[in-house]
């Protein structure tokens, strides 16, 4: 910024910018006419979305004539999209009027400034007490205020294919009490079949927040160690618990309970896990999220019919079967709006339509997400459409949530870094966690941590 | 990127082999055993190069396409077929004809302005400027393109095609300007002087002599700024954001993240796709410039 | 080509009678159509060397309160770099693939395939040129796409050697750097080639000629006429090859991603996964910043070696 001056005071620079600029903005309307672009992720299986507003902008469009609604869907897998979307909201000319927002960045994108505060657009929306609080609190600032309307929900566990698991000799309702119990399943079905994978968990960089949620967090949150502690505000460091979630990555890594490094360190896994290996009986247990069976149904994008049958699920134990027994971790989407938009009335109104009850009901259901709206939930063709909402739902009962600071998505690469380390053989737990704790202390300063 | 060599441009027009014949009669058994040994290991050097590349010829064509190098039990177009489609292939194939013919224009126009005063005056300022030019060849793009996101951001010009257009052919100019400066330098001055004693201007001579008689040097710059802009992926991937707008190198490095690991097989037509003009404008502008090795010093895409 | 004269044979210079004044208006006046250009160089690559230099002392970031108020920090991004364990190793690799792959694989290879060729016969030379050349003309990107599929676990290079009774290993994960190093050089030998070819092509024969009757054997020859001969071309090849390699980012990106851990990340890649990945803008430039020093360094080592031609 202060060298952009100097370097633009040439007429002749200036007007190269100038000229430049006009032809690069050509999505601006402003006489009149609205236009309103959403970003939203498209990558793989994840088709949900991009079909969800192809459909709304037909049927917004059509509604009001006057408004454009321009897509963008964002072809990258999940780590590359925070970083895409990011990119694009950084310049006026390219954020997105309406996004497609992990909960877990809300408040980082707040502090830079990206997102709107919805609480005046939502005092006036008649259907927003519909939405259950413990959702309306993942889309919140940390200035109380309400910068992300939730699109649904979800918990995770265990997944089980009951074929392989009964060539193991494993019950077809199995449901393993403690780690060891899981490991031992997982040594039965490689004893078994050595060529099927027994367990996968996800880790390592490619495979970004699902590596820390999906996997890492799953483990530490059953151990009874946390990442932060919130009496105090602070971030957890020095914790036991912290290196025994990452010996268990490196038990199952290292005697190939788990897919190799590299099948794990592909960007796809998570499209292969769904889509290939647990169809075709190549994977035993999957530590995965509830929303699995969106890519099984008819709309999805590797139907199997047969999945209600195949699969079974159970919840992740804890550690050593401390209370309570299991343990899930909940994350969840919003719909955001950008800052920086021009048309902040119309951007919320395609929202409301987006996010109305059949829209939200159809997306609970097509992306087999925890359903946020009551009117949803209690809707009979919700519960119909995926046998696994009654067990998923339970799960809310030993949820945790991640932390709600603006530099959790910092922390979440750390934990990342370390995962791979491990995983990877190329530090063992105590020096991966250690090199995590000193990531941390970079990152928020030692003053903000605690010693586990 | 900037990479072209200096020594290159002392190649003589002539292919190399051309110059020098063989003297088969003259061979003694020594020289003919070094010959066979010498032909082997071209062989077997061609072979290992030819592995890689062979599997993306038969990997395009094989219904089942494995990673593996392997003729393909029944040869099928459906993998060509199945890409090319408007949104997959022949949009990011535009956006990469846009970008590449983009940016050779600009970069062909500044370079021909500015090599015209360097050729012709001899000025003080000629000296540092053309060593800055040189500077500039050298730099790592690459290296620059974090800064570069953040310029582009306070510019305003981030996701936008003719910005990017407009950086690609910044950092081609270099080069390009290096080449065209040589190219002037060798049409003779005494054509212009006679004009310039009837009276016409700098530039008139300029578009009236002198270009006409530098055609082919400046079709070679234009085809080579193309053809590395064309294979740019790092430029686009960080500076354009919207799908619509992305050029083929971006988009089949998306198609690769979701699908590469199962559809190997359009992969490899996407791939084959994307390369073929390329490919032919090389064999184009070795016509022009009389053989492809003297080229070491014009392209590297 | 075009030839790199000392100057135009006909360049003129400014009469002796004309007046200061009158020589600096003209030069100014005919200095103008350089505007465009200079415009874009200053733009496009000034602007980004000094915006490099400023970043680095930025905590700038992509997401966070950083990202709506970047603050000066002085020399942090620095000094965290140098405790970073990941900088040094990401150095070190650096420096391995460039002399691996550049200055020893490309060079010699390319090398000794332009010696080769000239005791080849026609078809096995002009087969084999273009199969080199090929794999240069090709787009990085499917270059890497290729080089992909020969390293994987279940790609070329591993059937082959199975074919061989060798179970190979999975290369792109247990020797990353191997296999990205072979990649480069498989990728860029033909640079090499082609500037040699044509510079042995220069060595005037009656040298090696003479030191054929003279009794010296081919190693001798090489050693002894040829390489000496063409020693600038050596030079400029190795600093041209150097600085091109220390820039590869897509061939690197497409075949490891920087993986496993941290094994094949080199600065570019580094400096793309801190800045984008981890949004540390601040911290990634400083990384870019080290990087061009590096380039600076061997572009004015490069251009002190062509200074006769320029002048």
């Amino acid at each position: 910024m202060r060298l952009a001056r100097p370097l633009a005071a040439g007429t002749a620079a200036a007007a190269l910018v100038l000229v430049v600029g006009a032809c690069g903005s050509g999505t601006g309307g402003d006489d009149g006419e609205a236009t309103i672009k959403i970003a939203y992720q498209k990558f793989g299986n994840f088709t949900q979305a991009d079909e969800l507003f192809k459909d709304v902008k037909a049927e917004y469009e059509d509604a009001n004539p006057d408004v454009t609604i321009e897509l963008v869907p964002i072809e990258a897998s999940q780590n590359d999209y925070f970083t895409k979307l990011a990119l694009m909201q950084r310049s006026p000319s390219t954020a997105p009027d309406l996004m497609y927002e992990d909960t877990f960045m809300i408040k980082s994108d707040v502090e830079a400034g990206y997102l709107l505060p919805l609480d005046d657009h939502l005092a006036g929306w008649d259907e927003w007490d519909q939405f259950v609080d413990t959702a309306k609190q993942a889309g919140l600032g940390d200035d109380g205020k309400t910068y992300g309307v939730p699109m649904g929900t979800d918990t995770r566990g265990l997944w089980f294919n009951k074929k392989v698991l009964a060539k193991a000799g494993l019950p077809e309702d199995w449901a393993p009490k403690t780690w060891d119990e899981l490991l031992e399943a997982a040594r039965a079905i490689k004893k078994a079949d050595p060529d099927v994978i027994p367990l996968n968990v996800y880790s390592g960089k490619p495979m970004g927040e699902g590596s820390t949620m999906q996997g890492f967090e799953m483990l530490l949150y059953g151990t009874g160690g946390t990442l932060y502690d919130d009496a105090s505000s602070k971030w957890v460091v020095g914790s036991q618990e912290f290196v025994d979630s990452l010996a268990f990555i490196e038990t199952i890594y290292s005697e190939g309970l788990a897919p190799t490094p590299q099948q794990a360190l592909d960007p796809n896994v998570g499209n292969t896990v769904s889509a290939e290996w647990l169809p075709a009986d190549q994977l035993g247990i999957a530590l995965d999220g509830s929303w699995m069976p969106g890519t099984w149904l008819e709309e999805g994008t590797a139907p199997w019919p047969e999945w209600t049958e195949v699969m079974g699920t159970a919840a992740m134990p804890t550690q050593d079967g401390q209370e309570p027994g299991a343990v899930s971790m909940s994350g969840g989407w919003t719909l955001s709006v950008g800052a920086g938009t021009e048309h902040p009335d119309e951007a919320f109104d395609v929202l409301t339509m987006a996010l109305d009850k059949e829209n939200s009901l159809r997306f609970a259901i097509d992306n087999s997400q925890i359903a946020v709206r009551t009117d949803v939930a209690e809707e009979p063709s919700y519960a119909e459409a995926n046998p696994t909402v009654p067990f998923f739902s339970d799960l809310v009962e030993v949820t945790n949530f991640r932390p709600a600071t603006s530099d959790y998505a910092q922390i979440s690469n750390a934990i990342q870094v370390a995962m791979e380390a491990v995983m990877t053989g190329q530090a063992s737990p105590e020096d991966a966690a250690a090199a995590y704790d000193q990531a941390v202390v970079d990152q928020v300063g030692e003053e903000n941590t605690t010693e586990g | 990127m900037a990479d072209v060599a200096a020594p290159a441009r002392r190649t003589p027009a002539v292919p190399a082999p051309a110059r020098r014949s063989h003297r088969p009669s003259m061979a003694a058994p020594g020289q003919r055993l070094t010959r066979m040994l010498a032909n082997l290991v071209l062989v077997v050097v061609g072979l290992c190069f030819l592995l890689p590349l062979g599997w993306i010829v038969l990997a395009s064509l094989d219904a089942r396409a494995t990673l593996v190098v392997d003729l393909p039990d029944e040869v099928t177009f459906a993998n060509f077929t199945a890409v090319m489609t408007p949104e997959q292939t022949w949009v990011p194939l535009w956006n990469a004809f846009v970008l590449s013919a983009g940016a050779g224009l600009v970069t062909v126009l500044a370079a021909v302005l500015a090599a015209y005063p360097l050729s012709r005056y001899r000025m003080r300022f000629n000296k540092p400027f053309m060593y800055a030019v040189l500077f500039g060849t050298c730099l790592p793009i690459t290296a620059m393109m974090v800064p570069v996101y953040s310029l582009f951001v306070r510019l305003n010009l981030l996701d936008s095609l003719p910005g990017t257009i407009f950086f690609m052919a910044a950092t081609s100019l270099p080069m390009a300007l290096w080449m065209t400066k040589n190219f002037m330098d060798s049409v003779p001055l005494s054509l212009e002087e006679a004009a310039w004693t009837d009276g016409a201007s700098a530039m008139t001579t300029l578009r009236r002599i002198v270009l006409p008689l530098m055609r082919p040097g400046l079709a070679v710059v234009f085809i080579f700024v193309f053809i590395q802009a064309w294979g740019n992926f790092f430029v686009p991937f960080v500076l354009l954001l919207s799908p619509e707008k992305q050029p083929a190198a971006v988009s089949i490095f998306a198609f690769f993240g979701q699908y590469g690991s199962v559809a190997y097989g359009q992969l490899a037509a996407y791939s084959m796709l994307y390369s073929l003009p390329v490919i032919g404008l090389y064999v184009l502008v070795s016509r022009i410039s009389g053989s492809g090795f003297s080229l070491a010093g014009a392209v590297k895409g | 080509m075009a030839t790199l004269a000392p100057a135009a044979a006909g360049t003129r210079g400014p009469g002796p009678q004309a007046s200061r004044g009158r020589h600096l208006r003209r030069d100014a006046r005919r200095l103008v159509p350089l505007a465009p250009a200079v415009v874009l160089l200053a733009l496009f690559m000034l602007g980004p060397v000094l915006w490099s230099f400023y970043g680095s002392f930025t905590n700038a970031a992509l997401t966070g309160p950083a990202a709506a108020n970047p603050e000066f920090v002085g020399f942090e991004n620095y000094a965290n770099l140098l405790a970073d364990p990941d900088f040094p190793k990401s150095l070190w690799l650096t420096v391995l693939f460039v002399v691996a792959s550049a200055i020893v694989g490309q060079n010699v290879l390319g090398l000794s395939l332009a010696m080769l060729m000239r005791s080849a016969v026609a078809p096995v030379r002009a087969v084999v040129a273009t199969l080199v050349v090929a794999a240069w003309v090709l787009p990085e990107i499917v270059a890497a796409f290729a080089a992909y599929a020969f390293f994987h676990a279940d790609g070329t290079l591993n059937s082959v050697l199975s074919g061989i009774g060798v179970a190979g290993p999975d290369w792109l994960f247990e020797y990353p750097m191997l296999a990205v190093i072979l990649a480069n050089v498989w990728r860029g030998t033909a640079f090499s080639m082609m500037v040699y070819s044509a510079a042995i092509a220069e060595v005037p024969p009656e040298i090696t000629e003479a030191a054929t009757v003279d009794g010296a054997s081919g190693v001798q020859r090489l050693v002894w006429v040829t390489l000496p001969t063409i020693r600038r071309s050596i030079s400029t090849n190795l600093m041209l090859t150097t600085l091109q390699t220390l820039s590869v980012f897509t061939l690197i990106y497409v075949m490891t991603g920087g993986g496993p851990g941290t094994d094949s990340s080199t600065l570019p890649i580094l400096a793309y996964q801190e800045a984008f990945k981890f949004a540390q803008v601040g911290y990634g430039t400083a990384i870019a910043t080290v990087m061009l020093v590096i380039g600076a360094v061997f572009s004015v080592v490069y251009i002190r070696s062509l200074k006769p031609e320029v002048d």
